[in-house]
């Protein structure tokens, strides 16, 4: 198949049409604007529903209810707009709802700037609304991979019935690359606990959010963790590079990811084994990508757009049997490969 | 690795749009093309700029040092001047600059692409002058692919004027 020139938002929104995402619900905020309007776009000639709410708090409850009849449907955004929609995350996680949510991170807090960030990620691997849950969240570092995204994110939503996050940013979000886009070939079919009428059913599916006691709630709530106990056994992803023999494993996620790909061959180049652990799900956190290393002397960097957020898994991750270094960036700057090169050497000489 | 540019300029001036139709013309011939833009908020007057890798691979698309760096202002040839590769070259908006470059170590063209334009067919179409010269700088594209570019994605009634500013430009060196 035949690669076009895209933008990374672009690309994403087009493979979202294509696999059977008819539903966007948003409020137009930079840098995630171009999904909202390549839907409003593309919605006549494609049959899409796209509604501009009055604010991110309705949109991510639209993305609620169309998720609740099983149909597949999302809102994109930024930091500012995330934090709105942070109570429907709560809700769609408590009532199991496979939405899909894109975050274009920007620099924060409050309104920020509009560049390349990664601040977000506490807010979206922790949870970020109220009460015990947990999205999967699945990082880029490509205009490919975020066009790919699209399916897997609602694949994985589906699976789970748990709504995803795809973590882009600014830098991701205008970005234009070749990219191969994925077929047409979804096909839609009733899930057997969607709200959408009897539909041959003897009753009505009900969703619910509410508890009942607090007996009733505590097992709901066990229940959620063993789901979620389900996905970190099974959906931690990441990408390794040069890590075979390397004495220094940088470990960056996103576009900074796609930056250290420069730096590890300047390394090499000057004589450094230096390697690369790229997380693609933030959450669940690939903790499996560092057991390997328990036993060596291997070193770790850590950098990110954000003032140290993924060091602390990390940290956890190699549980103090490796040292642990971090260098970050903030403001919506990202660094050059060299740049990062000379921060890696004056931390390991 | 076959190229890494940098073109800045004030936002209006085309060099994103410029940057985008070098890409078009390389991802064409199979190159692995990566686009990174910058602009500000606001409308006309910021800051926009684009970094460019033309490569057989995926790579970094924040780049240490360019290739070759086009300037079209002269608060971009203050900021982007140290970017240049020893050896590497940078282009001058002559039209706007009147300021030399302080540097030795690099190859320093300058170019009237505004009056070029205007000679050539309308001054508002300096930014493909400007593409012209990149073109023949490079050698990865030919300027038949940038025509074909500019065919494939300008209005049938810019088509023109835009391949005289682009053979003016190209021409030019």
């Amino acid at each position: 198949m035949s690669k076009v020139f895209m933008q990374g938002n672009e690309a994403f929104a087009e493979a979202a049409i294509r696999c059977g995402c008819k539903y966007f619900f948003g409020y137009p905020i930079t840098p995630s604007s171009e999904i909202p309007e390549y839907y409003a776009k593309k919605a006549p000639s494609e049959d899409l529903t796209f509604v501009q709410a009055e604010t991110e708090v309705s949109a991510f409850n639209m993305v609620a209810g169309v998720a609740a009849t099983g149909k597949r449907g999302m809102t994109a955004t930024s930091g500012p707009g995330f934090s709105l929609g942070c109570e429907a995350m709560s809700y769609m996680s408590a009532a199991s709802l496979p939405a899909v949510i894109v975050d274009c991170m920007r620099p924060g807090p409050a309104d920020g700037e509009i560049l390349g960030s990664q601040g977000d990620y506490n807010q979206l691997t922790k949870g970020g609304g109220h009460g015990d849950y947990n999205t999967i969240v699945l990082a880029p570092y490509s205009v490919q991979e975020y066009a790919d995204f699209a399916s897997l994110s609602f694949e994985l939503a589906e699976k789970y019935r748990n709504p995803v996050v795809v973590a882009s940013d600014g830098t991701i979000a205008k970005l234009m690359e070749n990219v191969e886009l994925p077929k047409k070939n979804y096909e839609f079919k009733r899930s057997d606990w969607a709200c959408d009428g009897m539909n041959g059913r003897s009753h009505y599916n009900d969703i619910t959010t509410c508890g009942d006691g607090p007996e009733q709630w505590e097992h709901f709530n066990i229940t959620l963790q063993q789901k979620y106990q389900t996905i970190q056994q099974n959906e931690q992803r990441w990408e390794e590079i040069n890590t075979e023999d390397a004495d220094i494993i940088i470990v960056a996620f996103g576009s900074l990811a796609r930056v250290c790909m420069d730096t590890i061959k300047i390394a090499r180049e000057n004589g450094k084994k230096v390697g690369l652990i790229r997380p693609i799900t933030l959450w669940p956190f690939p903790e499996k990508a560092f057991e390997k290393y328990e036993k060596t002397n291997t070193k770790f960097f850590v950098t990110e757009l954000n003032a140290g957020q993924m060091v602390n898994d990390v940290k956890i991750a190699v549980n103090d049997k490796n040292r642990v270094e971090f260098y970050g960036k903030l403001g919506g700057i990202t660094p050059t490969p060299i740049e990062l090169y000379q921060k890696l050497c004056e931390i390991y000489p | 690795m076959k190229s890494k540019l940098i073109f800045s300029g004030i936002g209006g001036q085309g060099t994103i749009l410029m940057g985008k139709m070098i890409c078009t013309a390389a991802a064409k011939k199979g190159y692995y093309v990566t686009l990174s833009p910058a602009y500000g908020q606001e409308k006309r007057g910021g800051r926009a700029s684009c970094q460019v890798v033309i490569s057989e691979e995926m790579s970094s698309m924040i780049i240490s040092e360019a290739d070759t760096i086009l300037v079209m202002d002269e608060k971009s040839l203050n900021d982007y001047e140290n970017k240049v590769k020893a050896g590497g070259t940078l282009i001058i908006n002559q039209s706007m600059i009147t300021k030399d470059a302080q540097r030795k170590d690099i190859n320093v063209v300058k170019i009237p692409f505004t009056e070029i334009a205007a000679k050539a067919a309308t001054a508002k179409s300096a930014n493909i002058v400007a593409l012209g010269a990149v073109v023949k700088t490079l050698d990865i594209v030919t300027l038949d692919d940038a025509k074909e570019v500019i065919k494939v994605k300008m209005k049938p009634a810019l088509v023109e004027q835009n391949i005289k500013a682009l053979e003016a430009g190209y021409h030019y060196l």
